[in-house]
């Protein structure tokens, strides 16, 4: 009788936690639920600010719009009032969803097609690669293959889009002060936060279109949900208040233009040679040969051909083409030295002797196969800091463009160096070197995290300086976790982060000069 | 990516019967202790990326060891409490990636009989099970396929039934819901089920899993075939050359066969093995799985 009440004690505990724990909610939250935006300074003069693409603001010509008072008007304003009488609770969740930064949301999105995008194509049974084929994106493989490149510049390509469109809207709303439907009439009510930001065109719609246009085109797999989102932020601009029929039209119209504009510099950027020939990989081997050097191997197996190793030829943003070759790094020790002989052993110590936090800190930054990729880990990191900076929608595209296009820079120099040098993989040089996520199908030297970071930490430090030392010391754990992960040697990753950092030193200067600080 | 100790752990395979398990229909005496030590060896070269088999030449043959501890008392003739703990290793044979070990899940269990019928020549009895497994070290669940584990903390409710027939065979059959936690990775950001989602934690399914079994049960000697199926009711298909992920959608069907022999002497020691092969799969390993281990009787009741 004893134990069966001591049983069944221990029965209502276990039964009690255990439906305790059950009856916990396992739904999560995405993490980065941007709150609305108000933003601190309306930046009337950003129409002023120095055009990337564009040769000036006004170089697509947005037609003035009509009065207030006209019947046309006033007839877009009853529709905006119509709409609003017919708000369900999932509109208004989707006006929240954008109120929370259109640039942001973009952004967002585009980090997720990244990591959907960013599969390698599976070798075939004759241990060949098929390649991504952009006119059949729906094939196996995908088109893209959105790997750290790939990936640098299509962010670069459609922050910079998005800042140039939104410049150019932003002149055109100063040009002609068309106020937003709730400060023309008083049955508008507004349903994102209020500023003193003309309407005319909608910035709102202005991004839907540059978006629409530069997605579709890196990622033509995914239009239709890029015309969905871009229909969203639209209807979001409309319901919400904030904008009438025509400010929208006149966005879509002034967006699209810009997308071509950006795009004709995206067709002429050398991105299609890339890709390089057989003829190509082989010239980098035997040249690395005729130096004394040993060349790199893919470690893939099948041996695949390496990622993109024409990307050093592609046009950067604030670098030209001289600047990628003078800032150059000097060389690796040779393949044959003692020193690289110590920077094997160093490497092999740290695959020998993984620790649990050491092993956090490389699973923290690999950002390999079905992730966003590095460029994407610090738009990730920046996204915060800049919607806590509550920037108008100009500055934020600002701040998105200065750190992708210091990110694409840092994808071309450090790609250029490493096809340059042609250097081999710590496994390959010591196979018995094991590595604590997947190798990189490119040459080691140096190291593209230490880069991509080094550049990423500059940019976002000059942006915001009060968080300097955290930028620098993510920096750092990013470049060294390449070490830990038995993937870099030592040489790798301090001369790539210093490379990193020129690199981002090129677009800093830029911002000092372009008229927005 | 198919974690054998994982589902021991739930207590998926039948084939870790011991004296008496999770999933079968046998009990310990009251004031018994059964103890002992299991080794297991489950490899595999083929596996299947969602719905499509395929080699992978990066990871060769991937081979899961694992040494696991394994306890039964006897609270009663009615109630037993069991427990286990494994040490695992995962090795790939090809490509560069680091092999991983590390103390796993202890599990502990509660099973109750609530229901025995007894015929002259046969019986015929039920069971409820709960049991909850819990991380016991910080290894990472973010590795597949050489995680040593989900990182989650699992509550199972089994239902297992059980007929004796002729005095000497033995049908079993055996099911469970098991509630899995979130479980949490070292990154900041990852893609699954068409979604990037910036957060560390993840959502877990959970599984559902039945096995079933006939055999010999007599003098000592218990032989048996068996098959299982385990279904993971929710998560994501492994997509083309992507890496295996926590919460993919792991379904399996395997069939197996397993002998256990209570030695003459010394008394009270038993030897198991076992061999269980996988039939079908879905973002899980084609794997054959080796088991062998010892095990010892105590008679706490008795006086020596």
């Amino acid at each position: 009788m004893k134990t069966l009440n001591y049983l069944s004690y221990i029965f209502l505990f276990v039964f009690s936690s255990a439906m305790l724990i059950v009856s916990c909610d396992k739904d999560i939250s995405n993490g980065e639920d941007f709150t609305p935006i108000k933003p601190s300074n309306i930046d009337a003069d950003a129409g002023t600010w120095d055009m990337i693409v564009l040769t000036s603001p006004d170089q697509i010509v947005v037609p003035a719009p009509v009065d207030t008072q006209t019947d046309a008007y006033k007839a877009e304003l009853a529709a905006v009032e119509d709409l609003q009488k017919k708000l369900t609770k999932e509109k208004r969740d989707i006006i929240k969803y954008w109120s929370g930064g259109g640039v942001l949301r973009w952004n967002q999105f585009l980090r997720e097609l990244v990591a959907r995008y960013n599969l390698p194509p599976a070798p075939l049974a004759d241990g060949s690669y098929p390649a991504p084929d952009a006119e059949n994106p729906f094939a196996d493989p995908n088109f893209p293959f959105a790997n750290p490149p790939y990936a640098a510049r299509a962010y670069s390509y459609v922050s910079v889009a998005q800042y140039e469109a939104l410049k150019s809207a932003w002149h055109y709303k100063f040009l002609y002060n068309r106020p937003a439907p709730y400060k023309v009439s008083g049955s508008v009510k507004s349903l994102m936060p209020e500023t003193d930001i003309p309407a005319y065109p909608s910035e709102d719609a202005v991004l839907s279109a540059v978006s629409v246009e530069m997605l579709k085109a890196l990622f033509p797999a995914a239009i239709e949900e890029i015309t969905l989102k871009a229909a969203e932020q639209r209807n979001a601009a409309l319901w919400s208040g904030k904008a009438t029929a025509s400010d929208i039209s006149a966005g879509v119209a002034l967006g699209k233009a810009v997308a071509a504009q950006v795009m004709l510099r995206a067709g002429a950027d050398g991105m299609r040679n890339a890709v390089g020939t057989k003829a190509d990989w082989k010239k980098f081997a035997d040249d690395c040969i005729s130096k004394g050097e040993t060349p790199w191997i893919s470690r893939d197996l099948p041996i695949r051909p390496p990622m993109l190793p024409l990307f050093g030829k592609v046009r950067a943003w604030n670098m030209t083409e001289q600047d990628i070759v003078k800032e150059r790094p000097t060389p690796p020790p040779s393949t044959s030295s003692e020193e690289m002989k110590k920077e094997v052993s160093e490497v092999k110590w740290y695959a020998d002797n993984v620790t649990r936090d050491r092993l956090a800190i490389v699973h923290k930054w690999a950002d390999g196969v079905g992730t966003y990729t590095p460029p994407g880990h610090w738009n990730d990191i920046a996204a915060e800091y800049i919607h806590d900076a509550n920037y108008s929608e100009v500055r934020t595209a600002r701040a998105f463009a200065l750190l992708n296009t210091a990110l694409h820079d840092a994808a071309v120099g450090c790609w250029e160096v490493k096809f340059y040098y042609f250097n081999p993989r710590p496994s390959q040089v010591d196979p018995s070197i094991k590595t604590c996520t997947g190798v990189p199908n490119f040459p080691a030297f140096t190291s593209g995290h230490s880069t991509f970071s080094g550049s990423a930490a500059t940019v976002l430090s000059h942006l915001f300086p009060e968080h300097s030392e955290y930028f620098e010391k993510e920096a750092a754990e990013a470049s060294v976790s390449r070490l830990y992960a038995g993937i870099h040697f030592r040489a790798d990753i301090e001369m790539g982060m210093k490379h990193g950092k020129v690199i981002g030193g090129y677009t800093v200067s830029y911002a000092l000069a372009d008229g927005a600080e | 990516m198919i974690k054998l100790l994982r589902n021991l752990l739930m207590g998926l395979l039948p084939l870790t019967s011991m004296g008496q398990t999770v999933t079968d229909g046998l009990m310990m005496a009251k004031n018994d202790l059964c103890t002992g030590v299991m080794y297991t060896r489950d490899h595999w070269s083929e596996y299947w990326e969602g719905e499509l088999k395929r080699k992978n030449d990066n990871i060769g043959k991937l081979t899961t060891q694992s040494l696991m501890w394994v306890g039964a008392y006897g609270l009663s003739t009615k109630v037993n409490l069991i427990a286990m703990l494994p040490y695992v290793k995962t090795e790939a044979s090809q490509g560069t990636l680091h092999h991983m070990e590390g103390i796993q899940d202890l599990t502990l269990a509660v099973k109750y009989n609530f229901f025995r019928h007894n015929m002259e020549k046969s019986s015929f009895r039920t069971f409820a099970t709960l049991a909850v497994s819990t991380p016991l070290s910080d290894y990472t669940p973010d590795y597949f396929p050489l995680s040593v584990g989900t990182g989650t903390t699992n509550i199972s409710y089994r239902a297992t039934a059980f007929y004796k027939f002729a005095n000497m065979f033995f049908a079993n059959a055996t099911g469970a819901y098991t509630w899995r936690s979130n479980t949490t990775l070292d990154r900041p950001a990852y893609y699954t089920n068409d979604n990037l989602y910036l957060t560390d934690e993840v959502k877990m399914p959970n599984v559902f899993d039945y096995a079933v079994s006939i055999g010999y049960l007599r003098n000592g000697l218990q032989a048996e075939i068996n098959y299982m199926q385990q279904n993971t009711l929710g998560g994501s298909d492994i997509r083309r050359q992507d890496m295996p992920f926590v919460s993919n959608r792991m379904n399996f069907s395997k069939v197996g066969a397993l002998v256990m022999y209570y030695l003459p002497k010394p008394k009270g020691l038993a030897l198991r093995g076992s061999y269980t092969t996988t039939v079908a799969g879905r973002n899980v390993g084609q794997s054959n799985t080796f088991m062998g281990g010892a095990l010892y009787t105590i008679h706490f009741s008795k006086k020596p």
